[in-house]
């Protein structure tokens, strides 16, 4: 028994030997003959470090369309996920760096953490983009959608529909700047903080809104019942709900549902496939999509032409590569960018879309949704023009 | 069981004092209740008073106390498994993680899997029982796998299950790459209690009273046994009195859960069905779903716990682990089945957490590991081994989830919710070091 095992073992080892001889010879091939098809991105390796795929749309739609922008140009593409921690991004990007990227493209967990990451980067001379979210550092190609317009853009679909009354505010986490500057300030656009002002607009719960640890949905659901349960102890109805994303939208839902209170205007953000179909449902009423396909090809193409050795300042996007809709407003060469920080740096801000019931074929245009996961459990009598 | 060492008049005292003190003490004593427990049982309610007199006296009602206790039911009931494997000085840091695993295999079960492979469209009857099986079915699985690497293997269980926590996280990313999966099975979404996901007016007296009658039966038979094996007996008015107590805590209970109402919306939707008049229409909700679970998983814990071999054999290796092995227990078997229990609670736990939010996320179950071991240890359980009550950390969870559901209701926001979680947790272990250092 036991000599027998001892040939197993050793059969498995030849093999595995032979394997991983064959796998390197092949390995040189591919590598060849891609530097020989030299289009314009060959010998780019672009390296992402994303701060989480805790939420659907990274992995769904950025990481997909900067991967075939990139590799379409016959550059290289290389990731990694830092789980939602700082330590482990710093090591993800040092890691990235010792494997030779030209160009990183940076999804920040935190905008000051990751500083010294970046300083290292700057030293071995590598480019950084700051993808959907802020770095605060001058060096760094800022890639986003105006998420002011977007916080604009979902208090101006429930403001109108709600234009008095008693409002809840859900943010997101408390450590993040789109959650706690740049929405609301769109909100504040919108008009919000006007008709707080005058009395039109009255905020349940803490005035400055509800923030929610790492946009998580269990916990907007928890914070969320108990708003409800003070609004309903004094007398009070809500009116409508701002929530700033979909994974807090989607609490928000939840505990509206488990609470049985109906379903006042809510709004929401990113375009994920359960909030979708919340709108075609009437759950939520408007959800801003940031169209991230379009992002993505974005920051593919910028890594591209800073490969290429194009400039910060004047990075230009290939005309024709992005939905004009979604394309920056101030055009399609990078423009300054004034940060929180007092930090100038260069930028590609695209705009938002905010779909309601009634522009829910845009999504699945898009490809954001299938028309099935769309109108799942719609009634037909009430469904909404995308889903007939 | 009031020894020489409490009855001694402690320094600087007035000795006027001491006798009335000492009487309470042991009249106390007398009624056997845990004095820890009674305690934390006093926090408890103080933080809830707290609260209510700082909501300007709308805290204490009965749509809110169903709502908190709802928000406790996960973790206190993986909090009842967690004390067994603390006893046993293991830890499980993977429970979040399973939790979300198995409450995105409900999701994607009964929303994809079952319709496809029954071919019978959305509505497959049963799916409900049939995903609660197979999660029960999976929790215990994962258990077993993790609890042989740490029995039988002899792999630490913190490195084990925190690998757990990783690897199984990253598991419920594959499931549905991340995105959320809603449209649970309506019979499924009951055991996420609301209006609907309750017991009712009705059934909620007859718990309440059936209830009174299991306490009364049980102090009844565990005299009646003590006499027969010549057992100290409690003094009888001690008897009576937590009969009344307990019964009377039941009743109360049953009828503050019947003081909550369906919402308008929900009554005039029933009166309309039902062809009835909606004015004044008032349908008491009762004991939620996930309550009445909890209530069955506490007492099924605390009888395996206090009465079963196995969870006695849990105490007596985590008293004096080697003792335990030369007595001849069978160690190995009987950590290895702490973690199946522990994977069938999370499974539980899970079908609250995706029928609360009638689907699941990729995020449900996050840091719950920390707050089931907060509750635990809130609630007694010792991280020496050995030591730890199941109501303890039931009661613990509900320390925890008084503070939360509190502090959302009067507007405090999260960051300010984690100070005093933390704070809370160091603090009840600390009260709790010092009463066993002057009690030794």
């Amino acid at each position: 028994m036991n000599r027998r095992l001892g040939l197993l073992v050793g059969a498995v080892a030849v093999i595995a030997a032979a394997c991983s001889s064959s796998g390197s010879g092949g390995s040189a091939a591919p590598g060849g003959s891609a530097a020989a098809a030299g289009s314009g991105g060959a010998g780019c390796t672009v390296g992402v470090s994303w701060n989480n795929f805790q939420q659907p749309r990274w992995a769904a739609h950025d990481k997909p369309n900067i991967q075939k922008t990139v590799e379409g140009a016959g550059g290289k593409y290389i990731d990694a996920d830092a789980n939602l921690s700082n330590t482990q991004q710093a090591t993800d990007i040092d890691t990235m760096i010792s494997k030779g990227a030209k160009v990183l493209i940076v999804l920040a967990q935190d905008t000051k953490a990751v500083l010294p990451s970046i300083a290292k980067a700057k030293q071995a001379g590598i480019p950084v983009i700051a993808y959907d979210r802020l770095i605060e550092d001058p060096s760094a190609l800022y890639i986003t959608f105006d998420n002011v317009a977007v916080g604009k853009a979902e208090a101006d679909a429930v403001l109108k529909a709600v234009p008095k009354g008693n409002y809840v505010l859900i943010k997101g986490d408390p450590g993040d700047p789109n959650a706690k500057t740049f929405l609301p300030s769109g909100w504040d656009q919108a008009g919000l903080k006007d008709k707080v002002t005058s009395g039109d607009i009255k905020i349940i719960g803490p005035a400055d809104g509800t923030y929610t640890d790492a946009w998580k949905t269990e916990k907007a659901q928890t914070n969320m019942e108990a708003i409800i349960d003070s609004a309903k102890s004094s007398n009070q109805k809500i009116d409508a709900i701002l929530a700033e994303n979909d994974s807090t939208a989607l609490g928000v839902v939840g505990a509206l549902t488990s609470k049985s209170y109906g379903y006042p205007p809510l709004s929401g953000q990113d375009g994920d496939v359960a909030n979708l179909n919340n709108v075609a449902l009437g759950k939520q009423y408007v959800d801003v999509w940031k169209n991230a396909n379009e992002l993505g090809k974005t920051a593919g193409a910028a890594a591209l032409a800073l490969c290429a050795g194009g400039k910060m300042d004047a990075l230009t996007l290939p005309s024709g590569l992005i939905d004009p809709s979604v394309a920056p407003a101030a055009g399609l060469t990078s423009k300054p960018f004034t940060t929180p920080g007092n930090n100038t740096v260069s930028s590609f801000i695209l705009q938002p879309t905010p779909l309601l019931a009634a522009d829910l074929q845009k999504a699945i245009d898009g490809g954001q949704i299938t028309k099935a996961e769309l109108c799942k459990g719609v009634d037909a009598s009430k469904a909404p023009a995308a889903c007939k | 069981m009031a020894n020489v060492a409490d009855v001694a008049p402690v320094p600087g005292q007035t000795q006027a004092e001491p006798p009335t003190r000492t009487s309470i003490r042991g009249l106390f004593a007398q009624t056997e209740i845990d004095s820890r427990l009674f305690g934390m049982l006093i926090a408890f309610v103080l933080i809830l008073v707290t609260f209510h007199i700082l909501s300007g006296g709308t805290l204490i009602q009965p749509d809110n106390m169903i709502t908190m206790s709802v928000q406790a039911a996960g973790i206190a009931i993986i909090a009842t498994g967690m004390v067994l494997v603390i006893v046993s000085r293991n830890i499980d840091l993977s429970v979040g993680s399973l939790v979300g695993l198995i409450s995105m295999s409900y999701a994607l079960w009964m929303t994809d899997w079952f319709p496809r492979i029954f071919g019978l469209g959305p509505d497959v009857p049963f799916q409900w029982l049939l995903a609660l099986a197979l999660g029960i079915g999976m929790g215990a699985a994962v258990g077993a796998l993790q609890g042989f690497i740490i029995a039988y293997i002899g792999v630490p269980s913190f490195i084990v299950t925190l690998g757990g926590l990783l690897s199984i996280r990253g598991l419920v990313w594959y499931q549905s790459e991340g995105a959320a999966v809603v449209g649970l099975d309506p019979t499924f979404d009951l055991i996420g209690g609301g209006a609907l996901g309750s017991v009712g007016g009705l059934i909620t007296w007859i718990l309440g009273i059936v209830g009174c009658v299991a306490i009364i039966a049980i102090l009844y038979n565990s005299r009646r046994q003590r006499r027969r094996y010549n057992f100290p007996v409690r003094p009888m008015w001690a008897e009576v009195l937590l009969g009344a107590v307990g019964c009377g805590v039941v009743l109360a209970l049953a009828w503050f859960a019947n003081n909550a109402f369906w919402p308008k919306g929900l009554a005039d939707q029933y009166a309309i069905d039902h062809h009835v008049d909606p004015n004044g229409l008032q349908i008491p909700i009762g004991f939620p779903y996930p309550i009445v679970l909890l209530v069955i998983v506490t007492l099924v814990m605390t009888f395996i716990a206090t009465r079963r071999r196995f969870g006695r054999y849990v105490y007596a290796y985590g008293g004096n682990p080697d003792a335990a092995e030369l007595a001849g227990i069978n160690t190995r078997w009987t950590i290895l089945k702490t973690y199946v229990l522990m994977g069938i609670l999370c499974a539980f736990a899970a079908a609250i957490a995706a029928a609360r939010l009638n689907g699941s996320t990729l995020d449900i179950g996050t840091s719950y590991e920390l707050y089931v071991i907060a509750a635990a240890v809130v609630g007694g359980t010792s991280f020496a081994g050995g030591i730890g009550t199941i109501p303890g950390a039931v009661l613990g969870a509900f320390v925890l989830a008084a503070l939360n559901y509190g502090l959302s209701f009067i507007g405090v926001n999260s960051p300010g919710q984690n100070v005093a979680a933390g704070v809370v947790l160091i603090l009840a272990v600390g009260f709790d070091t010092l009463n066993r250092r002057r009690g030794s």
